[in-house]
């Protein structure tokens, strides 16, 4: 099989990284290219690499080569926007990184296109929702009731997800194939001694981290409050919070350690560099990953300390559900007593701490490769290629309808997908070729 | 009776399959029955066949007429309470091509795909059939095989085979076809060379378009045998007249394509002139025709196996008149004529 | 050219529009063309059908074919880069008969829906075609205000140029064609009754129902007028068309609300003969001219007497009038060159 694997390929893209690894498999299984648009400097890549500027630019003959072409979702428009268009031009099958993409569509026609009504009439189209001016449902929890994955996965060949809660949601819209694949990835474990040396940790002090962009949506305060209830010895513990702050969050969150009395505790580290964040994962104790809402189809960060052998907190919701009960400590999402209550136990029971790590690395190491992922997306491709030819009829047939303006409850609707169901789909009383 | 005779067509492309259609139209209209053609354009394109296929079903006549003949496929899919189909042959690249080099079919997941869904609606539309005929054995077996459907076999007749005579049993033997590869007149040409007897060959018909090397390479052939004085070749469009009368004259019919589905009109014209069929045994639906010694020779494809049957034909005329005159008994008994045609299809 | 002529087809039902598609593929041929006749199936009840038939169109194809020609409604939605439309007809149902007892569809919301597809279905590939001719000025304006789409008029010409003459102007009225309700010929029959002059009515063709050939027969009788009125009721050929025309003191054609200029008006001017028709009959009066070519007149009998009875008073004037419907048919130019060229440019 063929495959044009649209990607990222820029440092600066998590995405990108996924990509080398997992296509590295793929093509000991397929004959894999890739097609990248952005020319930030480019993570080194063994495969032939195909480079564009433009959407435009990419000229329908040439995919047709390609048995299949896979386009890689993500929230960032400059790395993705591309990607989208060519997705719209040629069918495929799109990986869902991000479980929100409003971001990205907020971006595309607001920023880029400059063009608020077509974003306008998109929520309305797909939610039934009339925007008050200059309305920014992406700047809240709100965002969680319009995704607007939908809109980035219509006229697909299939798609493919990281979490069956994710997959759950995609299939409440999309006719086609969904399936989820354990979200593939690699770290590189950096020496737990130099790293608390260098960071400047005592080894006897209990190190919690939590990483990722800070926002509200990541609960730091409830953590603040939950590790005051603990009413530890002062320099006996550090929690630090590795991630992007704007300054006014940055300021409240301070407030807050300040009031719960964790001034000195809590480290507020701002954007750190690959080197830092890798010694502070290597030195943390157990990290905390509260997500409420989710947001993400799949969380890279606790799977990367998963891997890294590290228990974490998580909230009892989406992704974060599937894993298993004895990898991670899973909260519910308004439960303070319980997060108080599983932040001692990490705190005072270190040998239980270390077996929760060993079972999550163990885990992770077996769920999430490269390897697994790429066998999961030959075996998808194959199941998309047969679904093919009835989801491209019926799409043509669904297109035509709607040009002439046919409800989609009306009665030739259900009349086309019965004879379509009828003629082509073998049942019980035809025969396949063979039998006699 | 009110017939609706449907098929489906390749715009613009002419061939031995198109003329069963209308030479059923003329003979139904012959019979006194009132005839509603339709002929569908059908793009043979994989990729457009489903859209095509469903279509045919959508277009409704199920409430006219009191019998539905469909012959080409996909015309079969077209419904009616009174549906016969007479199958002439399959959407051959999701049948006996695939799995071969001739398979246009991609050979994916997606192709397999493809395949699946057109086999499904041939076996819905078929089953649909109140009557389901072939037009030879070859496609009867197919159908069985790859369908699980019963066909009956009904032959094809000529339009009007009362306008062939017989004159005299002459000195050369007729190949009267279409000039392309598959139809092998160059084997011809190589049996020939090996003939003791100074029996002549005539090779006539019009080249199918975009072979026209094949005439040069029939011409070198002839050359390269030092057969030039033995070897005619009309590579043309045959008027009437010209082709009576070059059936009248011959010795026999020489007519021995590659694997074909069903016996070919120059056999039955060969017939019809009282003349007998030398054939062989790879030939495909041309051996449900002739039997060996009965109504003509059917040798292996070898050279000079063929040439020893032309030699026979050649010394002993007696043979080939017999042979000959037998060949319109046999038809009959495979009840090839129009009577026989309309009591089936209208039964 | 290789040309597919696309035309819907209700089976067993042949009328003008099949005979045209049958004569311009022919021409096509006699012009040097490669052609194909391509009838498709339409079946308009339950509604929900109409909506299956246009959806087969567009998934129908047309390999080698470099140019489609389609006539009606539904057949002109099969898709071709290299498309034109000869407008005979679209679905009326949903346009000019919406709201009359012609209607066809049912006022349900269903029915209401299906005409909201037709007309949003037209708009949308009707422009696709890269012209869209039509047969008539009717046709053409009912084309720009349903649709806002803009023709070009293109008259069929006759299918059989025949041998059309002129030799005296008698004492007969000829009305041929199809007898039925639309067509009206049951009004010319009672207009008889009205006449003061000797002027006869020659009436020649098949009655399309039973029911039609008994109620003209039943006013024959009611009114006497055996002796005046030549009920012709059958097919007849083209000969017998052109004999009767040679000796007709004038035509009558009154169908009621007719797409387009109607084939007899032509054939009347052919044979230099006035044109008797009414003020409701739609496109016949594209081609005749009040005073000039022949007589409008208001759709009763008194009126339409009338008119029969001044040209048989006024020989003379029915011959100024039919050549003056001879000159303006020759002026049209309603010819095959103009069609074929129109159709393969």
């Amino acid at each position: 099989m063929k495959i044009a694997w649209f990607t990222p390929l820029s440092q600066r893209s998590a995405i990108a990284r996924f990509s080398i690894a997992v296509t590295a498999q793929l093509s000991k299984l397929a004959d894999v290219e890739l097609w990248c648009f952005d020319d930030d400097e480019t993570r080194p890549c063994s495969l032939p690499v195909k480079r564009f500027r433009s959407a435009a630019a990419v000229k329908d003959h040439v995919l047709q080569t390609y048995d299949l072409a896979i386009y890689n979702f993500g929230n960032y428009v400059p790395f993705h926007r591309d990607i989208y268009l060519v997705s719209k031009q040629r069918p495929g099958i799109c990986i869902l990184h991000d479980f929100i993409m409003h971001h990205f569509f907020a971006g595309y026609y607001l920023n880029e296109l400059r063009n608020p009504a077509a974003y306008e009439l998109l929520i309305e189209r797909t939610y039934g929702l009339s925007l008050s001016a200059g309305e920014r449902i992406w700047e809240s929890n709100q965002v969680v009731q319009y995704p607007l994955f939908e809109e980035a996965i219509g006229g697909a060949l299939g798609v493919i997800t990281h979490s069956s809660f994710f997959r759950r949601h995609v299939e409440e819209c999309f006719a086609g194939p969904v399936t989820s694949i354990p979200l593939a990835y690699e770290v590189q474990p950096a020496d737990p001694e130099n790293s608390r040396a260098k960071l400047g940790l005592g080894p006897d002090q209990t190190v919690a981290l939590t990483v990722g962009h800070v926002n509200p949506n990541k609960q730091i305060e409830r953590v603040i409050s939950a590790f005051a209830q603990l009413d530890l010895p002062p320099n006996s513990f550090v929690y630090a919070v590795a991630g992007q702050t704007s300054p006014q969050y940055e300021r409240t969150l301070r407030s807050a350690a300040r009031q719960a009395g964790l001034g000195e505790v809590v480290r507020f580290l701002g954007h750190v560099s690959d080197e830092v964040l890798s010694s502070y994962l290597s030195a943390a104790d157990f990290c905390v990953n509260l997500r409420f809402p989710t947001m993400e189809g799949a969380s890279a960060s606790v799977i990367e300390e998963m891997l890294l052998g590290k228990p974490v907190v998580v909230t009892d919701t989406g992704f974060f559900s599937e894993l298993p009960d004895d990898c991670v400590i899973k909260i519910a999402p308004a439960d303070d007593a319980g997060l108080a209550g599983a932040l001692r136990k990490l705190v005072e029971d270190s040998s239980s701490r270390r077996q929760m790590g060993a079972r999550a690395k163990a885990y992770a190491g077996n769920q999430f490769t490269a390897e697994a992922y790429a066998k999961g997306v030959i075996e998808f491709a194959w199941q998309v290629q047969a679904m093919k030819p009835l989801l491209t009829l019926a799409d043509a047939v669904g297109a035509e309808l709607s040009r002439m303006g046919a409800a989609a409850e009306s009665k030739v609707v259900d009349q086309c997908a019965r004879e379509i169901n009828a003629t082509f789909v073998a049942n019980s009383s035809t025969n396949n070729p063979g039998d006699p | 009776m009110r017939v609706i005779l449907a098929t489906s067509i390749m715009p613009f492309v002419e061939g031995g399959s198109t003329q069963i259609v209308g030479w059923l139209h003329r003979q139904l209209q012959a019979y006194g029955h009132e005839v509603e053609y339709f002929q569908f354009p059908i793009s043979e394109s994989y990729s457009e066949m489903l859209e095509q296929l469903l279509a045919m079903r959508l277009l409704d006549l199920s409430q006219h007429g009191e019998r539905l003949i469909a012959v080409r496929t996909p015309s079969h899919l077209l419904k009616h309470p009174s549906k016969v189909v007479w199958f002439i042959h399959h959407y051959r690249s999701a049948y006996d091509l695939w799995g071969t080099k001739y398979q246009t079919l991609p050979g994916t997941a997606e192709g397999l795909a493809y395949r699946t869904a057109i086999v499904n609606s041939d076996n819905v539309a078929l089953r649909e059939s109140i009557r389901l005929f072939s037009n030879s054995a070859v496609v009867r077996d197919r159908l069985r095989a790859f369908n699980g459907v019963s066909a009956e076999v009904l032959y094809p007749p000529l339009l009007d085979p009362g306008r062939f005579s017989c004159g005299s049993y002459g000195d050369y033997l007729l190949y009267f076809a279409r000039l392309t590869h598959h139809k092998r007149q160059w084997l011809a040409i190589e049996a020939l060379r090996h003939t003791r007897t100074p029996v002549k060959l005539v090779i006539a018909g019009s080249p199918d378009p975009g072979v026209e090397p094949y005439v040069f390479d029939l011409e070198r052939l002839v050359e390269k045998y030092d057969l030039k004085d033995r070897v005619s070749i009309l590579p043309r469009w045959i008027p009437e007249d010209e082709k009576l009368g070059l059936f009248a004259e011959c010795l026999a019919v020489a007519y021995f394509p590659f694997d074909e589905d069903s016996y070919g009109y120059p056999s039955l014209e060969a017939h019809a002139a009282r003349k007998p069929v030398l054939t062989t045994s790879d030939a495909g639906g041309t051996n449900e025709l002739v039997i060996d010694g009965e109504n003509g020779r059917v040798t292996p494809a070898d050279p000079e196996l063929i040439a020893h049957a032309m030699d026979g034909l050649y010394d002993d005329r007696k043979l080939a008149r017999r042979m000959g005159e037998a060949g319109e008994a046999r038809v009959q008994k495979l009840g090839i004529n129009w009577d026989n045609v309309m009591s089936r299809l209208l039964a | 050219m290789r040309i597919a002529v696309l035309n819907n087809a209700v089976p067993f039902v042949r009328g003008g529009a099949e005979h045209l598609a049958d004569a311009l593929t022919a021409k096509l041929r006699e012009y040097g063309h490669s052609a194909i006749l391509v009838r498709i199936p339409f079946c308009w009840e339950p509604p929900t059908k109409i909506l299956e038939h246009m959806l087969a169109c567009r998934l129908l194809r047309l390999p080698e074919v470099e140019r489609a020609v389609a006539f009606k409604f539904p057949a002109y939605f099969v898709p071709h880069a290299n498309k034109l439309v000869w407008l005979l007809h679209q679905f009326r149902q949903a346009y000019d008969f919406w709201g009359t007892s012609f209607q066809g569809l049912p006022d349900t919301q269903e029915g209401r829906d299906v005409r909201e597809c037709i007309i949003r279905a037209d708009n949308v590939y009707l422009a696709e075609a890269k012209t869209i001719f039509t047969n008539s000025e009717v046709t053409a304006r009912r084309l720009k205000t349903f649709n806002g789409l803009d023709s070009e008029l293109l008259y069929p010409p006759l299918l059989e140029k025949g041998h059309f003459s002129c030799v005296d102007y008698g004492d007969y009225v000829f009305a041929p064609g199809r007898i039925n309700d639309v067509k009206r010929q049951r009004l010319l029959v009672e207009s008889m009754a009205f006449c003061r002059s000797p002027v006869r009515l020659v009436l020649a063709g098949r009655t399309e129902t039973k029911v039609d050939a008994d109620r003209i027969q039943a006013i024959i009788h009611a009114q006497g007028l055996e002796e005046r009125i030549e009920f012709v009721d059958r097919f007849i050929t083209e000969e017998e068309k052109a004999a009767w025309f040679s000796r007709a003191l004038a035509c009558a054609y009154i169908p009621y609300d007719e797409d387009s200029y109607g084939y007899v008006t032509l054939e009347s001017y052919l044979s230099r003969k006035p044109v008797i028709t009414c003020d409701d009959s739609g496109g016949i009066h594209e081609l005749v001219k009040d005073g000039g070519t022949g007589r409008i007149v208001p759709a009763e009998p008194r009126a339409i007497a009338a008119a029969m009875d001044e040209l048989y008073h006024d020989k003379p004037l029915a011959r100024r009038m039919g050549e003056a419907g001879h000159s303006l048919a020759q002026s049209l130019n309603i010819n095959w060159d103009r069609v074929i060229e129109a159709l393969t440019r």
